[in-house]
């Protein structure tokens, strides 16, 4: 009995270690530059086929894959935003009339990276097993791939939260999103600092990616299954909140863990039960005030 | 008499009007089999689209619930097609949607914003997953075979709800309700202030416009002839009705369905002719529009209207 | 605003006038460049034989439009068109094929409407399968009402299979759990299996053969020990695996497309859920899986299939231009040789029929028997023969997916029980 439990808490934490870095790019890019990204499932999409390309073609190991992709995917985001979102922004009568118009580019933006990855890597599944073996711990097994992810999960929040609590940018970034004129006001590049975020954004995303290509399988068309993954936990752990995605998606993969337990069936019906309920009786997630 | 002064006579354009509609209903008499699918599918969208700009228009709240309304009125048709008369299982469609569209509205009063966006998405998504499930479990099927109803008359009936969804967006726009609405999305403390029923107005109206998205879903089954529920509760047709009322423009009640025709258009062109890249073709039309269409198509007809007066004048 | 409103219906009808009214004018065909005189009973003139297909190059199918259909299609038409084309008595000439490819986007609705573009406006000759059973089931009843004949598509459905004599014009190609799950049985119970654990998707592909499956062990005496469902989105099968090794059960079944598939083996691997048959529907077959996981890796696993070149010389030949013709990583081992086979099939069917008319040619395909690259491939009741299959369960072995059932067209024999997962 007590294996059992140490599994399906253990499964939990490990699909959830996925969920939350899937989750915490997409809750940076709303909760600061207010840009819902539907688009974000095709950026770790675009992480993960990058990382299988570099590893099929040039042996370059997954791990490595993930300091490479990264920053690439980080300079896509940031270009993105100084080209076509800073113009939105200046155009836009409205922070409603903004997130409106920025929900529309991002369907653009899908469209645009889903069929060019069609193009690139063909239709095909695909894979990464270099990590799928087994590690025994506490009488049970789990495997080293997804035992990869929520390591890194901790990890990139870690940095994260250092990142934005320690350093200049950081700080313009907290500036940015509590209040954008007065953060202006005091000299903060404002333009600047919410393309650094959706750009980090991106490289969340592509982090994701990359690990998610060592464990499930991927393909071009996968995207949108994610960001509906990224929309529950941003709202589990409170919109626009970073250290509530991440827990967030711990939690909604231990949900996800204890109800497959019990029936597989309705694992998902939970989730989106979960979070409307949640978004009636508590809009600001778990953790908001 | 100048051209000009022609073209804003009153009774010319009830005469327009009056010629399109006949137009219209008389197509299948002279136009082709596939003309006729063709300008179905087109005004299945500019249905999808105007009844979703009837409340997310004016208010501002962004609905992706469009999905679960069409599913529910395609589900319906799946069930009752088969026992009851047409217009009823439409009709039954349509109200169906409604019933669902104001449960929803009523849970949600508090939510604004993204909130609102969020769970209308999530509405869609439990809809298809609840289906699923309860046809596995209850049922023991995975998908329907609807009734296949003649292409003439599946266009008339899509014809009829065209109609009466123009003729509500037009009438709710010129009613007190349309006044309502719009202090809502200007300012909705405010409208409470005024005395406004804010609830009231927000549920009612959520629940007229899922009524014919839900009749159009309920009717459109039945050229679909087999559905399932990922099929049915497909999420691109809750961002579908965004973007083509976004691509159109809100201002104004034609926007909408401008908005709809040529995004409807467009799209046969592409899936036809550049199967391979017409989401790349697509993807890049919409980034576009957006960067330099901000008030859509309407805001470029407006533009050029003012200039053209301006012209005039002088 | 009133104005306004007029102007966009305007618009509309501007936009929609000029696509009927072309639709309207089709019927005259092209005027021909001033009529030769010819001796009486002149051939009628045509020049190419047209299919149009409307698949899924986008959206949730795409991945399953690429994989069999559209590169045995692809390559056939080449060699087909390069030997100047299929020979029609009515026309006196051989005609080249050529291809009119719509994307559905993975929309049901877009799928309906395209379809009956192609048979009313652009008057194909011939039609290509939807992707998806789901598809195939809307797309049946359009093509019957045309009287156009419609091979294949990748699905097929014991349901499918029971609208067929309403339907003559449908020739739905493959496999279903009919074909794959009793042969299977059979081999279970000769190996000795006691117990087997069922997993499958929800969906029709997955209820059928869970209920296939439940009824064939029954009667051989297998025991279901466990029978549980998982839905569209399913990204962790761990429960289900451990359940099934805490069962400690002979077999392990899953039903299901090749993500979950995957999940499954590589998860089962995590956990060292080993049992001693290891069978995945879909899937198993792509060659994807031997770079995703090696050779040691996917030893021994058995999956829905299967055909590959040592089954003959001109099977050879084929395998090294299907994997040349998508990458390595593209290839697969199960419906290209059905819709290779079934397309010669209707190849020969047509020049027997000396016309393109449906009706003549219809007959002739669902009772002619023809011989095809993979051997000889007929109809019995509008579904292919049993014996027709190139094979219908495969195995990997030494990195290899051989045949092994059915017996006559195995190209080796069943490992069994699988190997152990390698250790690390």
């Amino acid at each position: 009995m007590m294996v059992t439990i140490l599994n399906v808490v253990i499964d939990g934490i490990l699909t959830g270690g996925i969920y939350s870095l899937i989750a915490m790019g997409f809750g940076l890019q709303y909760g600061v530059a207010r840009v819902l990204n539907i688009s974000h499932g095709e950026f770790i999409m675009l992480g993960a086929f990058a990382t299988w390309s570099l590893y099929t073609f040039f042996g370059i190991n997954p791990l490595i894959s993930l300091v490479i992709c990264g920053p690439v995917l980080f300079g896509i985001g940031f270009l993105i935003h100084r080209t076509l979102f800073s113009r939105l922004q200046r155009i836009s009568a409205s922070t409603g009339a903004y997130e409106a118009s920025s929900l529309l580019a991002t369907f653009g933006i899908l469209f645009i990276i889903q069929n060019a990855a069609l193009l690139i890597w063909g239709p095909f599944v695909r894979g990464l097993g270099v990590y799928s073996y087994p590690v025994s711990f506490a009488g049970t097994t789990f495997g080293f791939n997804r035992l990869i992810t929520p390591l890194f999960a901790i990890v990139i929040s870690v940095a994260f939260y250092l990142f934005i609590s320690r350093t200049r940018l950081g700080k313009a970034i907290r500036a940015a999103a509590q209040d954008r004129v007065t953060a202006g006001l005091m000299g903060v590049k404002i333009n600047s600092v919410l393309a650094v975020c959706f750009g980090l954004g991106a490289l969340m995303a592509s982090l994701a990616g990359s690990l998610i290509s060592i464990t499930y399988t991927i393909s071009p068309i996968m995207g949108l299954e994610y960001t509906a993954i990224a929309f529950i936990v941003v709202v589990l752990g409170g919109l626009g909140s970073i250290s509530g995605s991440f827990i967030g998606g711990f939690l909604l993969g231990l949900i996800g863990s204890i109800v497959s337990y019990f029936d597989a069936s309705l694992a998902l019906i939970t989730y989106y039960v979960i979070f409307m309920l949640l978004l009636m009786v508590k809009p600001t997630g778990i953790l908001g005030k | 008499m100048n051209m000009a002064k022609i073209i804003s006579n009153r009774p010319f354009y009830l005469g327009l009007i009056v010629l399109v509609l006949i137009l219209l209903f008389t197509l299948p008499v002279y136009g082709s089999n596939y003309g006729i699918i063709l300008l179905t599918n087109i005004i299945l969208y500019i249905i999808l689209t105007l009844s979703w700009a009837i409340f997310s228009g004016p208010t501002g709240y962004i609905s992706l619930a469009s999905a679960a309304f069409l599913g529910v009125g395609m589900y319906t048709m799946a069930i009752l097609g088969n026992e009851f008369p047409l217009v009823v299982a439409v009709l039954a469609g349509g109200l169906i949607s409604s019933c669902l569209a104001l449960l929803t509205g009523a849970l949600t009063l508090r939510l604004r914003g993204m909130y609102f966006i969020m769970f209308t998405f999530g509405l869609t998504q439990l809809a298809k997953y609840v289906v699923l499930w309860w046809e596995h479990h209850i049922n023991a099927i995975t998908g329907r075979y609807v009734i296949i109803i003649e292409p003439p008359i599946v266009y008339y009936y899509i014809l009829v709800i065209f109609v009466s969804t123009l003729l509500a967006a037009y009438y709710i726009r010129r009613s007190r309700l349309g006044l309502a609405l719009q202090t809502i999305g200007e300012n909705e403390e405010a409208a409470a202030h005024m005395g406004v029923n804010v609830t009231l107005v927000k549920v009612i109206t959520f629940g007229i416009s899922a009524f014919f998205m839900g009749a159009a879903g309920a009717i459109m089954a039945t050229r679909w002839i087999y559905i399932d529920p990922s099929i049915a509760f497909n999420i691109l047709y809750s961002f579908l009705p965004v973007l083509m009322a976004i691509f159109g423009g809100m201002g104004q009640l034609y926007g909408p369905i401008l908005g709809a025709a040529i995004f409807a258009y467009l799209e046969e062109l592409l899936i036809t002719r550049f199967p391979y890249y017409y989401m790349l073709f697509f993807g890049v039309v919409l980034v576009v529009a957006v960067l330099y269409l901000p008030n859509g198509f309407v805001g470029l007809i407006e533009k050029w209207r003012r200039r053209s007066g301006e012209r005039q004048e002088s | 605003m009133k104005k306004l409103f007029i102007i966009l219906m305007m618009i509309v009808l501007v936009c929609a006038m000029p696509l009927i009214a072309c639709g309207e004018e089709e019927p005259a065909p092209a005027p021909a460049p001033a009529p030769a005189p010819a001796p009486e009973p002149a051939p009628p003139e045509k020049d190419s034989i047209v299919f149009g297909g409307a698949r899924s190059l986008s959206g949730f199918n795409a991945i399953v439009a690429e994989t069999s259909f559209n590169p045995a299609w692809y390559m056939w038409v080449e060699e087909v068109n390069a030997a100047g084309g299929i020979y029609v008595e009515e026309y006196g000439k051989k005609l080249p094929i050529e291809t009119i490819m719509y994307d559905d986007k993975s929309d049901r609705g877009t799928l309906v409407k395209l379809l009956e573009k192609l048979i009313t406006e652009d008057k194909v000759d011939f039609i290509l399968g939807p992707c998806s059973t789901g598809s195939i089931f809307a797309a049946a009843p359009i093509a019957n009402k045309y009287e156009y004949i419609m091979i294949g598509g990748e699905g097929g459905s014991i349901t499918l299979a029971e609208f067929l004599p309403s339907m003559p014009y449908i020739f739905p190609v493959i496999q279903d759990s009919s074909h794959q799950i009793p042969p299977l049985v059979e081999l279970m119970v000769e190996k000795g299996v006691k117990t087997a654990a069922v997993i499958y998707f929800e969906d029709l592909h997955g209820v059928e053969n869970a209920s296939t499956t439940v009824m064939e062990c029954r009667k051989a005496g297998i025991d279901i020990v466990m029978y549980k469902s998982f839905p569209l989105g399913t990204k962790d099968l761990s429960p289900l695996l451990r359940e099934a090794k805490a069962l400690e059960v002979d077999a392990f079944l899953s039903m299901s497309y090749p993500d979950e598939s995957f999940l499954a083996i590589g998860q089962s691997m995590e956990i060292d859920f080993n049992p001693k048959v290891f069978y995945a529907t879909v899937g198993i077959y792509m060659t994807v899986l031997k770079d995703i996981f090696g050779d040691e890796v996917i030893e021994g696993i058995m999956g829905g299939g299967a055909w590959n070149g040592k089954q003959s010389p001109r099977a050879a030949e084929l395998e090294a231009k299907r994997i040349e013709f998508t990458g390595p990583g593209g290839m697969e081992y199960w419906g290209f040789a059905v819709f290779w086979s079934a397309f010669q099939h209707l190849q020969q069917s047509i020049e027997m029929a000396g016309t393109l008319d449906q009706t003549v040619i219809r007959d002739i395909l669902a009772t002619e028997k023809f011989d095809t690259d993979f051997g000889p491939w007929w109809y019995e009741n509008q579904v292919p023969a049993l014996e027709a299959y190139a094979g219908v369960v495969g195995q990997w072995q030494d990195g290899y997916f051989e045949v092994i059932l059915p017996t006559p067209k195995a190209t080796a024999d069943s490992i069994y029980p699988k190997p152990p997962w390698p250790k690390h």
